[in-house]
């Protein structure tokens, strides 16, 4: 059971880094999921005893399972489908002003950035929105 | 019943506010006006528990009336409440710059309070899982801080911040799982009692676990990457935050997990601490005597000063950890300070400028020079004569590094000519951050109140090991 778990969480960390490492940003977004998804198997199968589920009444004289892990997982559970909501909802944004998902494109974007960054010798201040560009902004 | 009040009170403060605030248009300059004095009163209920704990000792409390050793616990020591005044501090100044300014968007107000909510659970936690999930909390809040402004720049900084720093987070979980298995406790203090008769090999894995996680929290060489670009992308107040409020939970977790509960394997990986925060030290100078442009120069001294922490915790013991705490508080104001003024134009930013330069590179009379001045003394308490000596060269080299490279971006931005290009900006925000730098100078010259303060926190943890 352990190797098989192992395993388990091998493999889906190891496909987690492989689509992380990819230019498309979406795959990226894969890849945090299925790496949270083998901390939240590390988080099951670090549990200290096995057996029977952990519900009252507890049968006599059988093993019961830790519940303490399993709540722990169920909240690691939570915390990553909220955070990958907002990732996707950032990359959806990225691809509305950039009109592109690839990596390579951004960070010829951010190349440009700091070139105009250098010129101007810093970032410069942003004026206030004015009441039209925060509706605008708020519409999109 | 009255400890738990004052221990509950400064978060379920943050917490309600954010709410509250979370239902009314940001956009109105009223809303981030609001924001600031739930700010202000949640600082002031974090003063009242400091007062209670500095003079009667540690407050606690188990959540629900569940029986010890069931219930998760809270409880604010001065290790925790030094870093959750110093954190509540910098956000009460970041969200002053917006509401002065009148740019907040619709949710930064809100979300400032539910980071400082975050933030302060956090740091008066006892329990390791809760840690991790008033981590998740301030983390989430910081994502979509920094997605703030909205511009294609911002939104570049979110999508890498949100990404690397999520992994930091998967990485810090599975650390406290493997203490979990290890101990079989998520209790701090049931884990560091424990812990001492561990076997070594697994304690040594998960404290690698929570010492990357934490290094990436920190932009601490080799896990800096992310860190120039989210810096310098970012808007002003949200770098000033980051830097500030965010890069304490860095330094309180290695304090927390590894001075309190993995002592034995954070003196065993004291030369690693000392190998990495010299290769930090070195690698931000460099690279920011070769930049052009300030802000990018403040990011990588960023990267630099981590590296001062990291010395202080290998040289570790009452005076190391006294002198991490007081260089941490110390240095977080500093960025604040340089972040939020660096952008800024006209009468006493120039001033207020060469100020934060100053107590970067630990000169008189600001109060970064106190921070260094702890660093030598801690370091003249290690062993042989050979590693004293290194040590105090290379603070001293570091110090001299960022004298150069804060003084070559102060003259290339305000003794330039091309200076006065640019419109002054508004007075409010001038005024804000004179009075940061002012507060810098108060602290260069009367430092006692920091200095007692981070004794007492760095007295909670265990001295040196033999």
């Amino acid at each position: 059971m352990t190797l098989v778990l192992s395993l388990a969480v091998a493999v889906l960390f190891g496909s987690g880094s492989y689509l992380l490492l990819q230019r498309d940003l979406v795959r990226v977004v894969g890849g945090v999921v299925l790496i949270s998804s083998a901390a939240t198997l590390f988080v099951m199968s670090a549990s200290l005893t096995k057996g029977t589920a952990p519900i009252l009444p507890l049968p006599n004289g059988q093993p019961v399972s830790d519940p303490l892990v399993q709540a722990m997982a169920l909240t690691a559970i939570v915390i990553t489908f909220g955070v990958s909501a907002l990732l996707l909802a950032l990359v959806y944004r990225v691809y509305v002003s950039h009109l592109s998902l690839d990596l390579e494109d951004l960070a010829a974007a951010e190349e440009q950035a700091e070139a105009v960054d250098e010129a101007m010798g810093g970032r410069l201040e942003r004026a206030p929105m004015t009441a039209e560009e925060r509706d605008e902004w708020a519409m999109r | 019943m009255g400890d738990a009040l004052t221990l509950m009170a400064p978060i379920a403060i943050f917490w309600a506010g954010g709410i509250g605030v979370a239902a009314i248009d940001g956009w109105r300059g009223m809303t981030a006006r609001g924001a600031l004095v739930v700010h202000l009163a949640g600082f002031g209920a974090l003063a009242l528990l400091a007062a209670r704990v500095l003079t009667s000792g540690p407050v606690g409390m188990i959540a629900g009336n569940w029986p010890a050793g069931v219930g998760i616990r809270f409880r604010a020591d001065p290790l925790g409440i030094a870093f959750a005044l110093l954190s509540s501090l910098v956000l009460i100044v970041a969200v002053a710059y917006e509401a002065i300014g009148g740019t907040p968007t619709r949710a930064f107000p809100a979300l400032s309070l539910f980071l400082a909510a975050g933030l302060t659970g956090l740091f008066l936690t006892a329990d390791a899982f809760n840690f991790y999930v008033f981590f998740e909390l301030s983390m989430i809040s910081a994502y979509v801080l920094t997605a703030f402004g909205g511009q294609p720049r911002q939104l570049r900084a979110a999508v890498i911040f949100a990404v690397v720093n999520l992994l930091g987070s998967v990485i810090f979980l599975l650390g406290i799982v493997a203490l979990y298995h290890v101990t079989g406790s998520l209790d701090m203090t049931d884990i560091a009692q424990r812990m001492a008769f561990a076997e070594q090999n697994p304690a040594i894995l998960s404290g690698t676990l929570l010492f990357v996680a934490f290094g990436v929290k920190l932009g601490l060489f080799p896990f800096h990457f992310w860190l120039p670009a989210v810096y310098t992308g970012v808007r002003p107040s949200i770098a000033a935050i980051l830097s500030g409020a965010l890069t304490n939970i860095g330094t309180y977790g290695l304090l927390r997990f590894g001075g309190e509960m993995l002592p034995r394997e954070l003196s065993l990986a004291a030369p690693a601490l000392a190998l990495l925060g010299t290769a930090s030290i070195l690698y931000g100078a460099v690279q920011a005597i070769g930049r052009a442009a300030p802000d990018e120069v403040v990011a990588y001294s960023a990267i630099g000063q981590v590296g001062y922490v990291m010395i202080a915790l290998a040289i570790g013991g009452a005076a190391g950890y006294g002198a991490a705490i007081l260089f941490a508080i110390i240095n977080a104001l500093n960025k604040t300070l340089l972040f939020l003024a660096i952008d800024l134009r006209g009468a006493f930013v120039g001033p207020a400028v060469a100020i934060g330069a100053l107590s970067v590179a630990g000169a008189p009379p600001a109060a970064g020079f106190f921070g260094k001045a702890a660093l030598f003394r801690a370091g003249l308490t290690v062993g042989d004569g050979a590693e004293r000596a290194a040590l105090v060269a290379l603070i001293a080299a570091g110090g001299a590094l960022s004298l150069l490279y804060m003084f070559q971006a102060f003259g290339r931005r305000y003794l330039e000519p091309r200076a006065e290009e640019r419109p002054a900006s508004g007075r409010g925000r001038r005024r804000l951050v004179a009075v940061v730098a002012l507060s810098l100078l108060v602290f260069g010259c009367w430092p006692e109140p920091l200095i007692a303060l981070s004794e007492r926190a760095a007295a909670v943890l265990p001295g040196r090991l033999p």
